[in-house]
């Protein structure tokens, strides 16, 4: 076998590991029996991130704090509370961090705008390039 | 014209640069958050007091005095590591600590507090971290300053070092 084909095949399957969503961490005593409700759970569970990890969400997470707070949203959701209610429960007391995608205000208007206003400067400087090239010629 | 256009990328790119390297060499700690509870009131809350055959009334401790709330755990090392300082607080500082004893054993606490003294005055029960969640707390040790009217005035997180006592006797002293 070739080692384009090695590589084809290598990259197929990393793929498919790419596109796997299904790994999580939610243990069998925290699913709420309804499934509506146990999928509002998990919906926003993938939002929340995991304080001690970092860089998981709560639902991939195994870290203690990720369980107590996947049990907490859950208690919440049982509760009545809805998914608005959950989220700004949880950024006052861990502040906007714990949220994987950072809400859009004024502190975080640079962090949003920012790949826009690169974008169009590098339309600009390839438009105002391609001018100037083809005058040249 | 021409030469203008292309050294701007270069002074942006340059520019970002020097703000990257100005990042990775000033002494930060990445891992360490900001508290959001900070200049709020403390989390009101009622659960069982290792120390007292009462419950634990959380508006009983808070908004007389200033106060130093401890999360630890037996089970946690580095508890154990800055529990000299906690001592130091109550000893030569005399200001009133606060512990809550976060998913432990009561029987252990005890044992632990008997081997390394009791620096605290009142200890809550958190035995299942809801009360960690409340303060916002993500990995203990941590430590809570509040001032006299029960605002949360500083958060630290992590074991309390050496540098770190002495940050928080400055702030201590100058919290009203």
């Amino acid at each position: 076998m070739s080692l384009k084909k090695i590589f084809i095949i290598l990259f197929i399957f990393y793929s498919f590991q790419f596109f796997n969503y299904n790994s999580f961490s939610v243990e069998p005593d925290e699913i709420l029996q309804d499934q509506k409700l146990e999928l509002r759970a998990r919906n926003i569970s993938k939002k929340i991130r995991c304080m001690v990890c970092q860089n998981q969400s709560i639902d991939d997470s195994v870290a203690p704090l990720a369980k107590d707070l996947r049990i907490l949203i859950r208690n919440k959701i049982l509760e009545g509370y809805s998914d608005d209610e959950i989220f700004v429960y949880l950024t006052d007391r861990y502040g906007d961090y714990i949220l994987l995608k950072p809400p859009f205000k004024l502190s975080t208007l640079a962090l949003w705008s920012l790949p826009f206003v690169f974008f169009m400067i590098g339309i600009f400087v390839i438009f105002f390039h391609n001018k100037k090239s083809k005058k040249e010629y | 014209m021409k030469k203008k256009i292309t050294i701007i990328p270069l002074i942006i790119f340059l520019f970002i640069l020097s703000i990257f390297f100005y990042l990775l060499i000033i002494d930060r700690d990445i891992s360490r958050l900001p508290s959001n509870l900070l200049d709020k009131k403390v989390p009101s809350f009622e659960t069982k007091s290792i120390l007292k055959n009462e419950n634990f009334i959380s508006t009983d401790e808070f908004g007389n005095e200033k106060v130093l709330v401890n999360f630890f755990a037996t089970w946690c090392k580095p508890c154990r590591d800055e529990h000299k300082y906690i001592k130091l607080f109550s000893d030569k500082e005399k200001i009133k600590i606060i512990g809550i004893n976060y998913k432990d054993n009561r029987k252990k606490t005890m044992e632990w507090l008997n081997d390394l003294g009791n620096p605290y005055s009142n200890i809550a029960e958190d035995k299942k971290g809801k009360i960690a969640i409340e303060w916002g707390v993500y990995g203990i040790p941590e430590t809570f300053v509040i001032n006299s009217q029960g605002i949360i005035k500083y958060r630290h997180v992590g074991p309390i070092t050496n540098k770190v006592y002495k940050k928080i006797n400055l702030l201590i002293r100058e919290i009203e």
